[in-house]
């Protein structure tokens, strides 16, 4: 795709996803959920990943909807969950008027959750500004690719801090449930070798723990090492017989194109 | 131990021996106008809401749980609980049991409106037990029940999550000591771990309740003392679920509670992120 406004000047970012449910469940039942959008403009790009939570219903519709919101918004803050209304508007307008059995009927009526990490990257300063709630990471990873080691962790920085009750945003405004105090807010810049990784909990959890363990996964994970959706569940395989939980997995990779390569959306 | 997966391919396992013998008849907990058989029906139709609704996905149901229920003391005999389309069954998956309650009743509740106020909500309340009370207190052979359907489903699941079984009673069996029959049933599991017995005490005596203490030291009477005996240490994570949900739990915390309503019991087993605040 090629930025109408902007037909020949390069695009700065390049942005790849890969996903996988866990093993055992069909696709449909996956429940992560990940937008981009930019990626073949000159002058911004805008990414998030979202989980929704096993334990509430219709949470894939709402993972979807907070990252299709971010990613075509302009919020690069905490401001973003300021304008929760509309989106879980959205998401109540879609359940509305199912026909659904008791249960499924009192499960909807306590709303969907899920874990969120979005970032809005400039092509100006190359500079990006994330906002979090939950368990979704962004992972700043920088040098050579022999040499890549882990700059920033966001929002979580030690695999012990995942845990299975985070706090997580919700699809229905409660009193007691504001996400706003947990809210999480993180900037860098993204330099020439670097690279940006997002990852839901069970990833991100793995990936840091082969960090501290000595053993990185950057270069695995890194445009040499995933190329395609057969190489990334290779890896989901290694983390699952590494013990990492049964869980859904997503991985976003933002790079800084080389001069003179084109978007490809 | 006890951290196998739970899912549709590796359910959980609840039994529940329900104490429905003529003692429970009596006032519960101090009250004049609340039986023990009032509470006790109470407490499993509530359990099993809320498990039902925990495995609730979308507009369907996983089965992420086997249940069976089993009941001691009409004719003082020992069998399956359920009445209506699941009468004489024992363990059947949790999607059955939903939707084969007794009845579904309108309930009003009050909720958040996300404005700092209230709204009255209709909400349906399935019932699949009534109070029941007549004849003995057959515990024990109740145990014994409960242990051959702990060795069928570890046979069936070696490497699942060990079964759960829940006794909610009086305390007052009248045959034999019980506390042997539980010991003999924890000595069965799966290779995840032994299984696990709890006890929900409901007693005629006032009295404060007593959730998941880690000693059986300060228990009001010789029955309690006897039930917190025959009840299994909580593993770790249940401990800090059960923390987390604002229940008292300390190390060495087990599965029993006095005069109580323990619905969150439901939640200390894992079947994936659970957020911390969903209430």
């Amino acid at each position: 795709m090629i930025d109408a406004l902007n037909p020949v000047t390069p695009a700065p970012f390049s942005v790849e996803a890969f996903s996988c449910q866990k093993a055992g469940n069909a696709r449909t039942e996956y429940e992560d959920a990940w937008a981009i959008r930019g990626s073949d403009s000159p002058t911004r790009c805008r990414v998030a990943v979202a989980d929704g939570a096993t334990e509430s219903s219709f949470s894939a519709l709402w993972a979807a909807l907070l990252v299709e919101s971010f990613v075509r918004g302009r919020s690069s803050g905490p401001d973003f969950f300021e304008g929760l209304d509309s989106i879980r508007r959205l998401w109540k307008r879609k359940i509305r008027g199912r026909p659904l059995p008791w249960y499924a009927a009192e499960k909807a009526r306590r709303g969907a959750y899920a874990a969120f990490v979005g970032a809005s990257l400039s092509a100006v300063n190359r500079g990006w500004r994330a906002v979090a709630i939950g368990d979704c990471c962004l992972l700043h990873v920088t040098g050579l690719p022999e040499q890549m080691e882990l700059a920033h962790s966001f929002p979580l920085t030690r695999s012990e801090e995942f845990g299975s009750s985070p706090f997580l945003v919700g699809s229905l405004k409660k009193g007691d449930d504001d996400p706003r105090p947990h809210v999480r807010v993180s900037e860098g810049v993204l330099g020439p070798n670097d690279v940006l990784f997002f990852a839901s909990d069970a990833l991100a959890a793995w990936l840091l723990r082969r960090a501290e363990k000595g053993e990185p996964a950057w270069q695995a994970i890194g445009p040499m090492g995933i190329r395609t959706q057969e190489d990334f569940e290779t890896v989901v395989a290694q983390a699952r017989e590494d013990g990492t939980r049964n869980d859904d997995m997503t991985l976003l990779r933002l790079t800084r194109r080389a001069s003179g390569e084109r978007g490809a959306g | 131990m006890y951290s196998a997966e739970i899912s549709r391919k590796n359910p959980g396992c609840f039994i529940f021996l329900l104490d429905q013998s003529a003692s429970m008849e009596d006032p519960f907990g101090g009250s004049s106008d609340r039986r023990k058989a009032d509470e006790l029906a109470t407490i499993i139709n509530k359990l099993l809401h809320n498990l039902s609704i925990r495995c609730a996905k979308g507009d369907s149901i996983y089965d992420y749980f086997h249940v069976a229920v089993i009941g001691y003391g009409q004719d003082s005999v020992v069998k399956s609980a359920f009445d209506g389309a699941m009468t004489g069954k024992d363990l059947v998956p949790i999607s059955e049991l939903a939707n084969n309650p007794l009845r579904i009743e309108d309930r009003v509740k009050k909720a958040d409106d996300g404005n700092g106020g209230l709204v009255e909500q209709t909400v349906k309340f399935p019932l699949w037990f009534e109070a029941k009370h007549a004849g003995g207190t057959p515990m024990s052979s109740a145990f014994k029940m409960g242990a051959d359907i702990v060795q069928r489903w570890v046979a069936e699941h070696p490497k699942g999550f060990p079964p759960i079984v829940i006794n909610i009673t009086d305390g007052e069996s009248t045959d034999g000591d019980p506390v042997q029959e539980a010991k003999a049933l924890c000595s069965l599991g799966s290779d995840d771990g032994a299984a696990l017995v709890f006890n929900i005490h409901l007693s005629s005596a006032a009295g404060n309740p007593i959730e998941l203490p880690a000693s059986g030291d300060g228990l009001p009477d010789k029955f309690a003392k006897q039930l917190f005996d025959m009840s299994s240490n909580l593993t770790p994570f249940m401990i800090s679920r059960a923390q987390e949900l604002g229940m008292p739990a300390d190390e060495g915390a087990r599965g029993f509670v006095f005069n109580a309503q323990p619905v969150q019991v439901i939640q200390f087993l894992d079947i994936g992120t659970r957020p911390a605040n969903l209430r």
